[in-house]
């Protein structure tokens, strides 16, 4: 069975259907776009079954020609899943018909358009982690900029219009220079096919991987968004509906890191080795910046973006440490980070359908009237500032670990963004939920629905199963990330025999050279 | 010149020169229809018969090329034939969206049919010459028509001036090709490409450079590519929107086409200076763009932009002159502009298409602002628009993504990676202004004052979502389209 095609294509279809079925009752299209994340959702399940953790290597692969033009390679359609991608696409998979529920509700006007983004959003991203041929990665890659171009514009807040543009032109410049990045690569290679570049490139000298890694990375770096160019997140977190924000926070930034780690790291270690103390700076930097940003935030829908900038920095922070713990809790960290401020984000959305404000201020003591919403609230901050017992906390400890490794003086630095972390968003909490009631309005608002009850509970249970047991999600990421290693490795002997090969001849004579 | 020597000429002339007449004949019958009491309500038939005939003999000519014919002067191979499709589509387009256009107005129309069959009969000679007389006479069998034919809305100031500004400055463009013609012979002591190709020395010296530097500033002012720009806006905004299509995706394409042909016979220093000019138009169409309020207008400088993207591919032919990649990287050229202009013909086509369909519900519809909210009234036009713009703008998914990686990747084998990159990134300025319609027609509110636009003609709805079938199956299934075109 095609179980990956079947992953991609379960949304796009549903999409077409959608867009073309004539019935205008909501409520149908509503239940048929469910059904559809759903039937998804069971599929990647079925992928997580299946899934062999002892194979490094791509596996459930297909791949079939696409099509091949004169004067160009021939692209196929070729689609595989290994360690890297594992947890993503089931992140994916997992929060979409959570997502999907969550908007019944705010998203009133233009349903039937909204689905179809969602729907056509949903297979974009699923295929830009499933992708095996470039080129397909590529067109799955931008596919996805679009729907949530749509969803900002059409259904986000006062400010959409400028966020929208700013975010699709920030990530569309990095785009397009990966796009001469991935020719250049192609045409070097004569390939299409990622192992087969990603074992092409290994062997490349370093002037030819750090061009090729510059390009791919700065696109990355966009997408992460990694200092300096994260300006367009907040924006477009504050601007979008709910369900925007929680597929930004929880799947969309993921594209970046997971694009580091595949396109950046694996495909060209030696730049990487060369590039490490530089990104990790900048998760660094981002670790900081980020939670000085959050902490000057009144809006509180800012502050959990701004926070999300800070908490990338952590996973670019232990992905560029290149040690063995850095990479897993990176990768972890990213559906951590998913999990968290995809909660965060949903329930903020959930308050603000009912008191329609998102400025600190005007809560205070909701603990009282809404004690449900006050346990989901904690028990999210609780999860992003790391809790033990807590996935957030997992993904920490190994990256910080990692970390140490590579740059003792960086992690310390970057531990005081975990302090900072909770600095703001126990700031929050405070503020939002507890001390006296002081706006009347907030007196007679109603505790979550059993709908509500029912988007967050699953995500909850799954933090508490990561932050319990994390081994069955570090398991499956273990064989691909061991192979990583182990070109990491080989590049630092290569790049240490360079060192000696170059070193006599700085101290030769002028004469002798 | 005896019996014999005519019969020689002509022999095995026939395939190649099967598009050429079935226009002509369409010509003819159009002009017969026209004046002959009867027969004019025949006259909507027999354009779309000639041009789907001479498509069909295109596509004979793909299939089985006859080579050079006419003494060397024209050329009858696979890339005449799919240049000529494109020409064919165009022309077919400009004139399904030419019915009822003119509404009212209805001048002529059997003037209009005309001239606008002769257009592709000189766009084909364009894509075909071997010679630089038989490319002259192509050039002004198609330009001769269009002057006439932007001129058309009598009525209308602007349209006048447009044409009035066209024949101008396309006067002096003809007038810059014979003055280069007239030195190239002067020093090769030929017209025939391939005899100029054996002369390249000659064309080396001063007399001879000028004389090429000429004939390519005459293509690049059809071309529309900076700075032979200027006239691009105007005429495109003035003209009435079925003949700006044909001169958008028609024009544009036989200009290119002819460019491709002498790309062999250039010097390679000569790429880098085309390549720079390329970005440069490139950079210039999209900032022009950036700040236009009518449509029309907006896309004439796109259209300038995506020139300068198609000189790049261009440069990078020239660039390969004499190294063992010349073929292939001419190969990969050929095929990359053959793609970008189908792609680009469809989607700037289409969007053009349903600005003249809009316009029949007032003529202030070519302004970006009355097209606000129109998604919410018009779903289905303004998802064609944000379809073609988006192609335009070269999102995968579409025909435009396959032609710009194709023409990226020409540029990148060619070793012009600075060029490619610049280029990349002045192609983010083009999504500001596709955006922007975008943002008009979906995220902004449309006044309910407004009546609904009518929009009922079938053959402009059908237009539309060929068009919009195209570019969709050019960026999906791009070898089921494009198989028997290679």
């Amino acid at each position: 069975m095609p179980l990956l095609t079947l992953i991609v294509f379960t949304p796009l279809i549903g999409a077409i259907l959608i867009a073309l079925v004539p019935v205008r009752e909501v409520r149908v299209l509503r239940g048929v776009s469910f059904g559809i994340t759903l039937l998804t959702a069971l599929l990647g399940f079925l992928v997580w079954q299946e899934f062999d953790p002892n194979q490094a290597a791509f596996q459930l692969t297909e791949s079939r020609p696409w099509f091949e033009l004169p004067g160009a390679l021939a692209v196929n359609y070729s689609l595989g899943i290994d360690g890297i991608s594992i947890l993503l696409v089931s992140l994916t998979a997992f929060l979409m018909p959570l997502v999907l529920v969550s908007a019944s509700q705010s998203i009133t006007t233009r349903v039937r358009e909204f689905l179809v983004w969602l729907l056509i959003m949903e297979a974009g991203m699923l295929g830009v982690f499933l992708a095996t041929d470039i080129f397909l990665f590529y067109v799955f890659w931008e596919v996805s900029l679009v729907p949530l171009y749509f969803m900002l514009g059409i259904w986000g807040g006062e400010r959409r219009l400028y966020a929208t543009l700013k975010f699709f032109l920030f990530t569309l410049a990095g785009s397009l220079v990966m796009l001469v990045g991935v020719i250049a690569l192609v045409y070097l290679s004569g390939t299409l096919d990622i192992a087969a570049l990603t074992q092409w490139a290994g062997t490349q000298p370093l002037e030819v991987q750090g061009w090729l890694f510059a390009a791919f990375a700065l696109a990355f770096a966009i997408k992460v968004p990694l200092l300096p160019f994260h300006t367009w997140l907040p924006d477009a977190h504050t601007e979008a509906p709910t369900a925007g924000s929680v597929i930004l926070a929880g799947v969309l930034l993921k594209m970046g890191t997971y694009g580091l780690l595949r396109f950046g790291i694996a495909m060209f270690p030696l730049a990487a080795l060369e590039a490490s103390t530089l990104f990790m700076i900048l998760g660094a930097l981002g670790i900081i910046y980020g939670a000085f940003l959050a902490m000057a935030q009144t809006d509180v829908k800012r502050l959990i973006a701004c926070s999300s900038v800070s908490h990338l920095g952590f996973v670019v922070l232990g992905m560029f440490a290149l040690t063995g713990a850095g990479l897993r809790g990176s990768v972890l960290q990213m559906v951590n980070h998913g999990l968290s401020t995809g909660l965060l984000f949903l329930l903020i959305g959930m308050i603000y359908e009912r008191r329609h404000s998102r400025e600190l201020a005007d809560y205070g003591g909701i603990a009282k009237v809404m004690p449900l919403f006050a346990f989901f609230f904690v028990f999210s901050v609780l999860s992003s500032v790391g809790l033990p017992g807590l996935n957030g906390f997992v993904g920490e400890w190994l990256i910080l670990l990692g970390a140490f490794e590579a740059s003792p003086v960086l992690t310390a630095v970057s531990v005081t963004g975990v302090i900072f972390g909770a600095v703001y968003l126990l700031r929050a909490t405070r503020l939002m939920l507890f001390g006296e009631i002081t706006h009347t309005e907030n007196k007679t608002l109603s505790d979550l629905t059993p709908r509500e009850l029912g988007v967050l509970t699953p995500i909850c249970l799954l933090c508490l199963v990561i932050g319990v047991m994390p081994g069955p999600f570090i398991q499956r990421t273990e064989a691909s990330l061991a192979v990583i290693e182990q070109r990491l490795d080989a590049a630092r002997d290569q790049q240490a025999a360079r060192v000696e090969l170059d070193l006599p001849d700085d101290q030769k004579p002028e004469s002798a050279r | 010149m005896s019996f014999e020597s005519l019969q020689d000429l002509y022999l095995g002339a026939g395939p190649a020169l099967a598009p050429l007449l079935w226009l002509t004949g369409g010509l003819l019958a159009v002009l017969i229809a026209e004046i002959t009491p009867g027969l004019t309500r025949l006259r909507p038939a027999v354009v779309p018969a000639a041009l789907l005939g001479a498509a069909w003999s295109a596509g004979q000519l793909i299939a089985e090329p006859s080579g050079l014919v006419l003494g060397g002067t024209f050329m009858g191979d696979s890339q005449t034939g799919a240049f000529t499709l494109i020409f064919l589509g165009a022309t077919l387009l400009a004139w399904g969206q030419a019915r009822h256009y003119y509404g009212q107005e209805e001048p002529f129309l059997g003037e209009h049919d005309a001239l606008l069959i002769t257009a592709p009969i000189g766009m084909i000679l364009m894509a075909g010459a071997q010679d630089l007389i038989v490319f002259f006479i192509g050039l002004e069998l198609l330009s001769i028509p269009l002057y006439c034919l932007a001129a058309f809305r009598r009525t209308r100031d602007d349209s006048v001036e447009a044409g009035l500004r066209y024949f101008i400055l396309g006067a002096f463009g003809v007038t810059l090709f014979l003055m280069g013609a007239g030195l190239v012979y002067t020093t090769a002591g030929t017209l025939n490409i391939e005899g100029l190709g054996d002369a390249l020395v000659a064309l080396t010296t001063p007399l001879g450079s000028v004389g090429m530097a000429l004939i390519l500033a005459s293509l690049l002012f059809k071309a529309g590519v900076a700075p032979f720009h200027l006239w691009v806006p105007d005429v495109y905004q003035g003209s009435p929107t079925p003949i700006t299509t044909l001169m958008a995706t028609g024009t544009k394409a036989a200009a290119f086409a002819f460019l491709l042909r002498l790309a062999p016979i250039l010097p390679s220093e000569a790429g880098l200076p085309l390549g720079i000019i390329g970005v440069a138009t490139l950079a210039l169409g999209n900032l022009g763009a950036l700040v236009q309020t009518d449509l029309k207008r907006l896309l004439a400088w796109s259209g300038i932009a995506h020139a300068g993207l198609l000189l790049l591919v261009i440069s990078a032919a020239v660039s390969a002159a004499g190294t063992n990649q010349q073929a292939e990287i001419l190969n990969a050229a050929t095929s990359a502009l053959l793609l970008y202009l189908l792609a680009y013909a469809f989607a700037a086509g289409g969007a053009l298409g349903l600005v003249a369909w809009m316009e029949a519900d007032g003529e202030d519809h070519t302004q970006l602002s009355r097209w606000q909210g129109l998604g919410s009234v018009r779903p289905g036009v303004a998802a064609g628009m944000t379809l073609f713009l988006l192609s335009l703008g070269g999102i995968p998914a579409t025909g435009g993504f396959l032609g710009k990686w194709l023409a990226f990747s020409t540029a990148v084998r060619a070793d012009m990676l600075p060029l490619a990159v610049l280029g990349a990134l002045t192609s983010v300025i083009a999504l500001g202004y596709y955006l922007r319609v975008i943002i008009t027609m979906w995220m902004k509110p449309r006044p309910e004052s407004w009546a609904i636009p009518s929009m009922n003609r079938p053959l402009a709805a059908f237009l539309a979502g060929f068009c919009a079938a195209m570019v969709l199956a050019l960026g999906l299934i791009p070898g089921f389209v494009l198989g028997p075109l290679f």
